[in-house]
């Protein structure tokens, strides 16, 4: 440990660490725009530079390490005139489409200017004209007005997607951004870009013109698309009093940011398919419980005590063999906890099925083979994916439960199979509108993980909670609470089901019963 | 100060064909090295050169000697010499003549510097623009090679060297080193960030040794007739003699090999024949465009590092431009902004727009479109350059742009008014 | 290797690549030789390059955009690069640039439509003793005046 003084103030931090990290620890920011912690220091915006008592000139923050006694001024007249000095540097050829620019609200550019700008423009001449719209692939669109050559995106793609895409044409004032004829971003990666690129000189077609940074909220959450578990951002538009907005949420962002504890291990970055996945979260959605023969009005007691009455007919006929259950491993642990408590547990099923999940290519940065969320956990839960054929599934089958939480249409059960047909009784708990929802007797809606108290556990076993974001549609409610209700209704182990108020008190419950939820 | 004037680098140039060793050999050319390879080690050549305080010519100024020692010696990576060729400073026009002229004292210089610092490839960076040159040294190289004073075991002393010219192609920032090196290395012209400094990381991550064309050219000089007699050729911090290059409106624009410390008066009216047609002097510009510019009152002053700093300007290249009363200052400063511009390499932002910023409102006062502020403005813009940037060429605009504002105010304000 | 150099220019591409541990750096030299048979750099000799050197295209465009001497464009057979620095220029070099335009019909950085001049202006070409200076392909002239400028393009003529 070596010991600094930053404006006076002693503060002891590790070997090696750069000015700009070891301020950071002592609470004060000093401003910068080309450097972010996944890449070596580039020193090319000069927004950093503090004053080092001994150093003739000004010194890059990001790139300076700290030396046992360092004195560092971040606040003195030099320092301020220096910073005022890059911003109006690229204040002068940047465009004035904050009106237009699709970062407003978020641009580094407006926020630096307001906390260390605050001049008077002194710029009279003509500004560089370039072009304002070139694709650049997958959906992204490059400004070069608007680049102020910070080459993040550039590094990034060097460094991080190895891929290269981007390169840095012409000299001086006219460099600009750009790529080779026809070979166009190409990775699953490329939406960091526009979080990356600090003003909106990136920017992608699934965001542009749509909304404005400020109307959005922002909610914390897992992404439910593969076994990775990022962390994640659900920018939503909360609604306007006076009239509608087409939709809820409108992007996805990466959760961690520079600032965060343990950001190097977590990794800044999502993938694309998760970035641009989420239309499931509000498309075809369902909202109210559908019964073939019943009205139920509304009633959620009324839907449980009829999945109930169906139960509890076959246990009289001591036929409970009849009975199947197909689950799915976009649950989340505490629901598969709650499951297997119901079905495995209390009603001894033997018929409990998981289709085969969804599978893809996997990348060699974040993106796994396995597309659910929650395989991990379902396997520490103590189910097995090994068991039933659909034969037996099918055979002698007269009440049939499925749980269909993915919006994907994939597995082995893409739509019911004459033979399922067949079954005399088959309820639906599912988020999802979908042609099959017709050949069940009764369709429960149920939330996403967007809407939801839960939690996933990754594909290197960590467990990873969330809360809800959005409030689920119509009757729609957690599959957790549901089931919760059944287990009351069952009124086989009513003591365990009434201690749980909440996801959390499963939780609990989950790690008195076992040991790999405990850490 | 009168010193006797010995020529030393520029003795033999007009001697015919002697850019063949041949000729070369005949004036006594690569005993030196014979002589350093066969019967000295390269710790003695290091301690030589240190004590003959020769600084780098190129601009910077640097100690040579001392640049060396910085090279780490037990290192598991070859290490590489880079001779700085690049020539891109306006005014200069010295080691053009270097190398044209005496392409073999050149490669002399170069292998008593492997030798001493224990390097076995260097690569000549020379400008792109300079091609016949690099050819006459492509040549050269070759015949040295034949005679076995470059090459594997040259004069049998086990020592390995190969030299290779590779050209530039038309970007003056690659005279800085660490944008030489990144040049080299196949991309674009950037500079790097210091530290690390070349001497520990530097061409190909390996440590590695840039000199100046004339720097070296000065070695196989100082190992023939040693440190004492260097030093005494200048001064005693800043040894030798240097290869000044006149040019603009004097009777005899040309090189001038005269010792360190010589007067820039001297130099302009004794050596390059006074002003031309009789006019007036107006300014001097005595290092290459990036050093402030002079007076005619301020030209009584040594030419040497340390003088021409006191005075706020810079030795730099020794490249001496001389302006007359026909020539406008507008026209000046309108040349060293659009020079910095086309040549910025674009990547810090107070170099890559503020270069260009000045430059468009210095073309629009030449236009006859200059507004009041517009001089406090390119003061003010020049002040945020200065010390700001990522590499010397921010300062290298600024100072001679701030100096000329500030010493011609008054004729640059009837510009604008007028 | 393509087709597309004589079998010259790929030997000296070959020798020239294997002087260098990286081959990357090898690209300048590389580019000079491809430029000097085919008259500029194409997209197509971009890709060429970047196939030679084992790096991507993009890369080599990095390189062919940033020095002032590549041209992705053809250039005329001489190629008259006038200075306009500043000793050149006090020494006259913006009148006979003036007179150069008028002459060959073309203003700075344009191409005759024959095909046989581009004119450019470049900065200091290293020989400011003999301004004003141009340079035609690879030759210096300099102590320009008109008359000069009219023999030396009478000569390039025959």
């Amino acid at each position: 440990m070596v010991e600094i003084f930053i404006n006076d103030r002693p503060i002891k931090v590790e070997e090696g660490t750069t000015v700009l990290k070891a301020a950071e620890k002592a609470g004060i920011h000093i401003p910068h725009i080309c450097y972010h912690e996944a890449f070596p220091p580039e020193g090319s915006c000069r927004m950093c530079l503090v004053e080092i008592e001994g150093h003739l000139c000004l010194e890059l923050a990001c790139a300076t390490q700290v030396q046992e006694g360092m004195k560092i001024y971040t606040e003195t007249k030099d320092v301020i005139e220096a910073r005022k000095g890059v911003l109006e540097f690229l204040m002068a050829e940047h465009p004035m489409d904050c009106p237009i620019c699709d970062k407003a609200g978020q641009c580094t550019l407006q926020d630096y200017y307001e906390e260390y700008g605050l001049f008077e423009s002194s710029f009279q001449e003509e500004k560089e004209r370039k072009d304002k719209k070139v694709n650049i692939g997958k959906g992204l669109i490059l400004d070069r007005e608007r680049c102020i050559l910070c080459t993040r995106c550039v590094r990034f793609l060097r460094d991080i997607t190895k891929t290269n895409e981007l390169g840095v044409f012409n000299r001086g004032v006219h460099s600009e951004i750009g790529v080779f004829d026809g070979q166009v971003i190409d990775n699953n990666y490329a939406g960091n870009l526009v979080e990356l690129c600090p003003v909106g000189a990136i920017t992608d077609k699934d965001f542009r013109f749509k909304t404005r940074n400020w109307f959005l909220e922002k909610g914390a959450s897992i992404c439910p698309l593969c076994a990775r578990g990022c962390q994640i951002f659900i920018e939503y538009h909360p609604g306007f009093a006076r009239f509608e907005v087409p939709k809820r949420v409108y992007r996805i962002s990466s959760r961690v940011t520079s600032r965060d504890e343990n950001a190097k291990e977590k990794g800044y970055w999502i993938c694309d398919i998760g970035r641009y996945g989420y239309s499931y979260i509000d498309k075809d959605r369902t909202e109210f419980m559908a019964h073939k023969e019943r009205d139920l009005s509304g009633d959620k007691e009324e839907a449980v005590k009829y999945i109930n009455e169906k139960i509890k007919k076959l246990i009289y006929r001591n036929k409970l063999q009849w009975m199947g259950v197909i689950l799915n491993t976009w649950l989340t642990n505490e629901e598969l906890f709650l499951t297997k408590k119901v079905f495995t547990d209390d009603l001894k099923l033997k018929k409990v099925f998981f289709p085969e999940q969804a599978q893809g290519e996997k990348d060699d940065l974040l993106l796994t083979e396995d597309r659910t969320p929650n395989k991990k956990g379902t396997e520490e839960i103590g189910f097995q994916f090994d068991q039933l054929e659909e034969k037996e599934l099918f055979e002698d089958t007269e009440l049939l439960i499925v749980f269909w939480t993915s919006p994907f249409d994939l597995g082995t059960i893409t739509e019911l199979t004459p033979e399922l047909k067949k079954i005399k009784t088959k309820i639906l708990f599912t988020p999802f509108k979908r042609k099959w929802n017709d050949d069940f007797d009764l369709v429960i809606p149920t939330a996403v993980s967007a809407e939801k108290t839960g939690s996933y556990t990754n594909i290197d076993g960590k467990v990873q909670h969330f809360g809800p974001v959005l409030s689920p549609p119509g009757e729609a409610q957690a599959e957790w609470k549901w089931l919760i209700s059944l287990g009351k209704e069952l009124d086989i182990d009513f003591k365990s089901y009434v201690k749980m108020r909440s996801s959390l008190d499963v939780f609990k419950s989950m790690k008195d019963e076992i040991k790999f939820f405990r850490t | 100060m009168n010193k006797v004037l010995e020529k030393v680098l520029t003795k033999d140039f007009d001697v015919e064909h002697l850019y063949k060793i041949g000729v070369y050999m005949k004036k006594g050319g690569y005993k030196t090295l014979t002589k350093v390879l066969k019967k000295l080690k390269p710790e003695d050549v290091l301690k030589e050169v240190k004590a003959a305080h020769l600084r780098g010519r190129g601009g910077a100024g640097f100690p040579a000697g001392v640049k060396w020692g910085f090279v780490p010696k037990d290192v598991d990576k070859p290490k590489y010499l880079c001779v700085n060729a690049d020539e891109g400073e306006p005014g200069t026009f010295k080691d053009r003549y270097i190398m044209s002229h005496n392409p073999h004292m050149l490669l002399e210089g170069i292998v008593i510097t492997c030798f001493c610092v224990g390097i076995h490839t260097a690569f000549i960076y020379i400008r792109g623009e300079y091609e016949n040159i690099a050819q006459r040294l492509e040549l050269a190289i070759s015949e040295a090679e034949d005679k076995g004073f470059i090459g594997k075991n040259i004069l049998k002393t086990g020592f390995d060297l190969n030299v290779f010219v590779h050209r530039g192609a038309g970007a003056y920032i690659c005279g800085e080193e660490t944008a030489l090196l990144e040049s080299l290395e196949g991309k674009r012209g950037n500079p790097r960030l210091k530290p690390p400094f070349p001497a520990a990381i530097g061409l190909f991550q390996s440590p590695t040794v840039i000199n100046n064309v004339e720097t070296l050219s000065n070695i196989p000089h100082i190992m023939e007739k040693g440190a004492e007699w260097f030093v005494k050729q200048g001064l005693a911090e800043d040894g030798g003699t240097r290869i000044f290059g006149v040019s603009g409106k004097v009777k005899k624009p040309g090189i001038y090999e005269l010792p360190v410390g010589t007067s820039l008066k001297e130099l302009i009216y004794t050596h390059a024949g006074g002003m031309k047609s009789g006019k007036k002097l107006k300014a001097v510009i005595p290092g290459g465009m990036s050093s402030p510019i002079l007076k005619p009152d301020e030209i009584d002053i040594p030419m040497d590092c340390e003088s021409l700093a006191k005075a706020d300007s810079m030795l730099g290249s020794g490249a001496v431009i001389v302006l007359d009363e026909d020539v406008s200052i507008i026209d000046v400063l309108r040349k060293i902004t659009q020079f910095y511009s086309h040549e910025s390499c674009g990547q810090c932002t107070p170099c890559r727009i503020g270069n260009s910023w000045i430059n468009k409102i210095v073309t629009r006062i030449y236009k006859g479109k200059g507004k009041k502020d517009d001089l406090d403005n390119i003061e003010k813009l020049a002040s945020n350059m200065l010390g700001r940037t990522l590499c010397p060429l921010g300062d290298a605009a600024a100072m001679p742009i701030l100096a000329v504002v500030k010493k011609f105010r008054k004729e640059l304000k009837a510009e604008i008014k007028g | 290797m393509s087709p597309e150099v004589t079998k010259s220019t790929q030997k000296k591409i070959k020798e020239i690549i294997a002087r260098y541990p990286k081959k990357q750096a090898a690209i300048l030299p590389v580019i000079h030789l491809i430029q000097r048979e085919k008259g500029f750099i194409s997209d197509e000799e971009e890709k060429l390059v970047a196939e030679l050197l084992g790096i991507k295209p993009v890369k080599v465009r990095e390189v062919v955009t940033f020095y002032s001497m590549l041209s992705q464009k053809p250039l005329g057979k001489y190629h008259i690069q006038v200075c306009s620095n500043l000793t050149c220029s006090i020494m006259g070099a913006e009148r006979l640039i003036d007179y150069l335009s008028k002459k060959l019909g073309i203003k700075p950085g344009e191409t005759s439509d024959d095909g046989k001049f581009t004119l450019t202006t470049v900065e200091c070409l290293g020989a400011c003793e003999q301004a004003p200076n141009m340079m035609v392909n690879t030759d210096y002239y300099g102590h320009l005046d008109k008359e000069k400028i009219d023999k030396i393009l009478k000569e390039l003529d025959e």
